[in-house]
C-alpha cells in the first residue's frame, strides 16, 4: 500500500523545552514547603508543650509504631517500582514500564488503607488537642499528596499504554517519578517526627 | 499503509517528479488525508464575555490580572482611608467602625487586599503578559494554567472580600455562631488566593526557565525577567507557607473549640508574617527590574554590569524571605528570661541591616548607569514613577532599620547602661509601634508606584496604545506624595507610641481607654490627617492612571514598538 503524505514538512525540531519537569519540580518544592512549615509548627508546639513538663499526644490515644512503619516501607519500596518505571521507559520497554507504574500505584493505595486503619485504630480526637489537630492536618494533606501522585502516575501510565512515551521522551515519567519521590520523603519525615519521636 | 509528514508536492519538486493532482490520488484509491483536513470548518475562536472567560491568550489573561488588581487596589486604598478616619480621632471611640472586632476585620483586610489581590497580581499580570514578549516565546508555558490561576484568584478575592463584610475576617476579636462561619469562609478564600497566586506564580518561572530562545542564558534576560524569576523563586517558597498556616487554622477553626489556632485573632496572627518585614519585601522585588529597565531606557542606553545587578537582585530577594519570621512563633510570655521573640533575634536584625546595604548597593548601579549613559534621562512618568518608588523602598529599609536599631545597638547599651539612654529609650517604644505600618507603606506602595511605571512603559504591547503622557505626569504627583505621608505619618506616630494594632481594644498598653500611653496625642492625630490625605491622593492617583488606561484600551491600536523603547 503506498504511503500517505500528511500536512507541510515539519521544521527542524525544537530542542526539548521540558516544561512538565521543571512544572512538576516547582510544583514538588511548593509542597514540601508546605509540609516544612506544618512540621515546623507542630514542632514548635511540641516543644512548648514538653518543656511545660506537660504531655504531648494525650495518653488516652493507642499511637502504635507498627501501622506507620509498615506505611514507611511500602513508601520505600514505591521508590524502586518508580525507578523500575522510569528505567524502562528509558529503554522503550512500555510494558515494564506500565507494570512497575501499576504497583508503585498499589504501594500508594496501600499506603492510603495503612493510613486509614491507623486513623480508625490510634482513638485520637481531632479537636481534643493541639497535637491532635496537628496531626490530622499533616497527615491529611500527605494524603492529599498521594492522591495527586496517584492521579498523575495513572496519568503517565495511560499515556504510555497510548503509546506516548519512550526512550526519545520520558519527561512525563521522570516528572512524575520527581513527585514520587517527594511523597515518600516527607513521609518518612512525618514518621520520624511524629510516630517516633511522639 | 504508513503515514509519513512530509509533503508530497516538495518531495516531488525536490526528486524532478511532478505532483499528482489531487483527484487522480482519490480515483486511485489512496488515502488522501490533506483534502479532508483542508475542507474541514474552521474552529473560530469564542468572542465577547465567552472569549475572555475561555481565553488561554496571555495577553488577555495579562490585561485581566492588571484591570482587576488595580480595581481591587482602589479598593485596598478606600479601607487604608477609613482607618486613616478612624485613627484621626484616637480618643473618639470607635466613630466610622463602631467596635473594635469590626476595626480589626478591615485591618486584615486592607493588608490582604492590598498585597495580595493588588499588587502580587497586578505584578503577575505585568509578567504574563509581558515575560513571553521579552523571551520571544510565543506564549507562556502553561497557559490554560495560567488562566486557572486568574480565575481562582478573582473568585477567592471576591469571596475572601465578601465573606470579611459577611461580619469575617481573619478570625474575630467576638464570639458568635455566624460569625464563626463567616471567619472560615474568610480563611478558605484567603487560601483560594493563595493557591491562584502560587498556580499563577509557577507559570511564570517555568516560562522563565523553560521558554527561553535557545542561546539565551538566565543572566542574558531582559531585567523585569530576571527580577520575576528571583520573585517567583521566593514567592514559590512563601506561598505554601502561607497556606499551610492558613490550612492549620482552618482545620482548628472546624473542631467543637478552637484550641490554639483559630480562636480569637490567632488566624491573623498566623499570616501576619506575610505582611511584615521582611516578607514585605519579597512581594515588591519585581519593583527592581522595572526599575532597571525604566531607568536605562530613560537614559536611551543598556544596562552596564547587568551581572552585579542580577547579583543584586538576588541578593535582596534572598533577604526578603520571611517566612520563618512568624510571630506566632514567639514564646507565650515575651517577657520572660530566655523568652524567644522573632523580631529580637540576631538573624531578624542582620536581614534589616543586609537588605539596606542591598538596597544602597542598587542605587549605586542605578547612579553608575546613568553616569556610564553620559547624557540627561529622557523625563517620562514612568521614569518618574521609578526614582519616586525606589525612593520609597529606600524610605521602607531606613524604617526597618530604625525597627531593629535598638537590638542591633543593645551590645553598647550592654557595656555602658547610661550611654544615649534617650535615644536607645526611644527605640525600645518603636517596637509594636506604627513605625512598621509605615515600613509596609512605604514598601508596598512604592511597588504600587513600580507596577503603574510598568504599565506605561510597556502600554502600547499591553494595551495597545501608549498611555497618555501628560495624564501620567498628572497621576505621579498624587500617587507618589499620597505614598510618602502614608508611610511617613505612619512612621512618625510610631516614635510618639501609636500602636501597630489600633483594634487592640482593652489590651494595654494600646487601644481607646489607653490612649493615655501615646505621646503628644493631639500631634499624632494631626499625623494621622496628614496620613488620610495620603490615602485621598494615592487614590486620586490611581483613578487617573485607570482613566488613562480606559481610554488607551478603548482607542484603535497602533503599531507595537519593540519592548524596551518603552511607550
Amino acid at each position: 500500500m503506498a504511503d500517505i503524505a500528511v500536512g507541510t514538512p515539519l521544521a527542524a525540531p525544537l530542542p526539548r523545552q521540558r516544561t512538565l519537569l521543571v512544572g512538576t519540580v516547582f510544583g514538588t518544592a511548593a509542597s514540601l514547603m508546605y509540609f516544612a512549615a506544618l512540621l515546623a509548627v507542630y514542632l514548635r508546639e511540641r516543644s512548648d508543650a514538653l518543656s511545660d513538663g506537660g504531655e504531648w499526644i494525650p495518653s488516652s490515644a493507642n499511637m502504635q509504631l507498627a501501622p506507620p512503619t509498615v506505611a514507611a516501607w511500602t513508601m520505600l519500596m514505591s521508590v524502586v517500582t518508580m525507578q523500575w518505571a522510569v528505567y524502562s521507559i528509558a529503554r522503550d520497554d512500555r510494558t515494564h514500564a506500565i507494570m512497575a507504574t501499576a504497583l508503585t500505584t498499589l504501594f500508594g493505595m496501600s499506603v492510603v488503607v495503612t493510613t486509614s486503619f491507623q486513623y480508625t485504630d490510634m482513638g485520637l480526637v481531632a479537636d481534643e488537642s493541639i497535637a491532635a489537630t496537628l496531626i490530622y492536618v499533616i497527615s491529611g494533606s500527605h494524603l492529599a499528596m498521594i492522591g495527586i501522585g496517584l492521579v498523575f502516575l495513572l496519568l503517565m501510565a495511560f499515556r504510555a499504554l497510548a503509546g506516548q512515551y519512550s526512550s526519545r521522551q520520558t519527561d512525563g515519567f521522570v516528572a512524575a517519578s520527581i513527585y514520587w519521590y517527594a511523597v515518600v520523603f516527607v513521609y518518612v519525615v512525618i514518621w520520624t517526627a511524629i510516630f517516633v519521636l511522639k | 499503509m504508513t503515514l509519513t509528514e512530509t509533503n508530497p508536492e516538495a518531495e516531488a519538486v525536490a526528486s524532478g517528479g511532478e505532483t499528482r493532482p489531487e483527484t487522480e490520488a482519490v480515483a486511485a484509491g489512496d488515502d488522501v488525508r490533506p483534502a479532508t483536513l483542508s475542507s474541514a470548518p474552521q474552529w473560530t475562536p469564542p468572542t465577547g464575555l465567552a472569549g475572555i472567560l475561555s481565553t488561554g491568550d496571555h495577553q488577555v489573561i495579562g490585561r485581566l490580572y492588571i484591570v482587576f488588581s488595580l480595581l481591587l487596589s482602589v479598593l485596598a486604598l478606600t479601607l487604608g482611608m477609613l482607618i486613616g478616619i478612624e485613627q484621626a480621632d484616637i480618643d473618639g471611640g470607635f466613630g466610622v467602625f463602631g467596635q473594635a472586632n469590626e476595626l480589626f476585620q478591615v485591618f486584615g483586610l486592607y493588608r490582604t487586599t492590598l498585597i495580595l489581590c493588588g499588587l502580587v497580581p497586578l505584578f503577575l499580570g505585568l509578567a504574563t503578559a509581558i515575560v513571553p514578549r521579552q523571551l520571544s516565546a510565543l506564549s507562556v508555558a502553561f497557559p490554560r494554567a495560567a488562566a486557572a490561576a486568574f480565575w481562582t484568584w478573582l473568585v477567592g478575592a471576591i469571596a475572601h472580600i465578601a465573606a470579611t463584610f459577611s461580619f469575617g475576617g481573619l478570625g474575630s476579636l467576638e464570639a458568635g455562631a455566624a460569625r464563626g462561619q463567616s471567619v472560615e469562609l474568610t480563611v478558605l478564600s484567603l487560601g483560594m488566593i493563595g493557591v491562584g497566586l502560587l498556580v499563577g506564580t509557577g507559570v511564570i518561572f517555568t516560562t522563565l526557565v523553560t521558554q527561553r530562545p535557545a542561546g539565551m542564558d538566565l543572566l542574558q534576560m531582559p531585567a523585569f525577567s530576571w527580577s520575576m524569576l528571583v520573585a517567583t523563586g521566593v514567592w514559590l517558597f512563601s506561598l505554601p507557607v502561607l497556606l499551610a498556616n492558613l490550612v492549620v487554622s482552618w482545620v482548628d477553626m472546624r473542631g467543637a473549640d478552637s484550641l490554639r489556632f483559630g480562636g480569637g485573632d490567632a488566624p491573623f496572627e498566623m499570616v501576619a508574617w506575610a505582611f511584615d518585614a521582611p516578607q514585605v519585601y519579597a512581594w515588591t522585588i519585581p519593583l527592581l527590574g522595572i526599575t532597571a529597565e525604566v531607568f536605562t531606557a530613560a537614559h536611551r542606553s543598556s544596562p552596564k554590569l547587568f551581572e552585579p545587578m542580577a547579583f543584586i537582585v538576588g541578593a535582596f530577594g534572598l533577604l526578603s524571605f520571611g517566612a520563618w519570621a512568624q510571630s506566632f512563633f514567639d514564646s507565650a510570655d515575651p517577657l520572660a528570661q530566655d523568652a524567644h521573640v522573632v523580631t529580637n533575634e540576631v538573624v531578624f536584625t542582620a536581614f534589616a541591616l543586609a537588605i539596606a546595604l542591598v538596597v544602597l548597593a542598587y542605587g549605586g548601579w542605578l547612579a553608575f548607569n546613568a553616569y556610564s549613559a553620559g547624557q540627561r534621562p529622557q523625563i517620562t512618568p514612568q521614569f518618574a514613577l521609578v526614582m519616586l518608588s525606589g525612593a520609597l523602598l529606600t524610605a521602607a529599609v531606613v524604617t526597618g532599620v530604625l525597627r531593629v536599631a535598638e537590638p542591633a545597638l543593645g551590645v553598647l547599651r550592654e557595656a555602658d547602661g547610661d550611654i544615649w539612654r534617650g535615644f536607645f529609650d526611644a527605640m525600645d517604644d518603636l517596637e509594636g509601634s506604627s513605625l512598621v505600618n509605615g515600613m509596609m507603606n512605604f514598601a508596598v506602595l512604592g511597588a504600587l508606584l513600580a507596577a503603574v511605571a510598568g504599565l506605561f512603559h510597556w502600554a502600547t504591547p499591553l494595551l495597545g496604545r501608549p498611555l497618555n503622557a501628560p495624564l501620567g505626569f498628572l497621576s505621579v504627583l498624587p500617587l507618589a506624595g499620597g505614598a510618602i505621608l502614608v508611610g511617613a505619618t505612619d512612621g512618625l506616630g510610631g516614635f510618639f507610641d501609636q500602636p501597630a494594632r489600633p483594634y487592640a481594644a482593652g489590651n494595654p498598653p494600646y487601644g481607646p481607654g489607653h490612649f493615655d500611653e501615646i505621646d503628644a496625642l493631639g500631634f499624632v492625630e494631626a499625623l494621622n490627617v496628614i496620613g488620610l490625605i495620603g490615602y485621598i491622593a494615592v487614590l486620586g492617583g490611581l483613578a487617573l492612571v485607570a482613566l488613562n488606561v480606559a481610554r488607551s484600551l478603548g482607542g484603535a491600536p497602533m503599531d507595537e514598538p519593540e519592548l524596551g523603547e518603552g511607550a
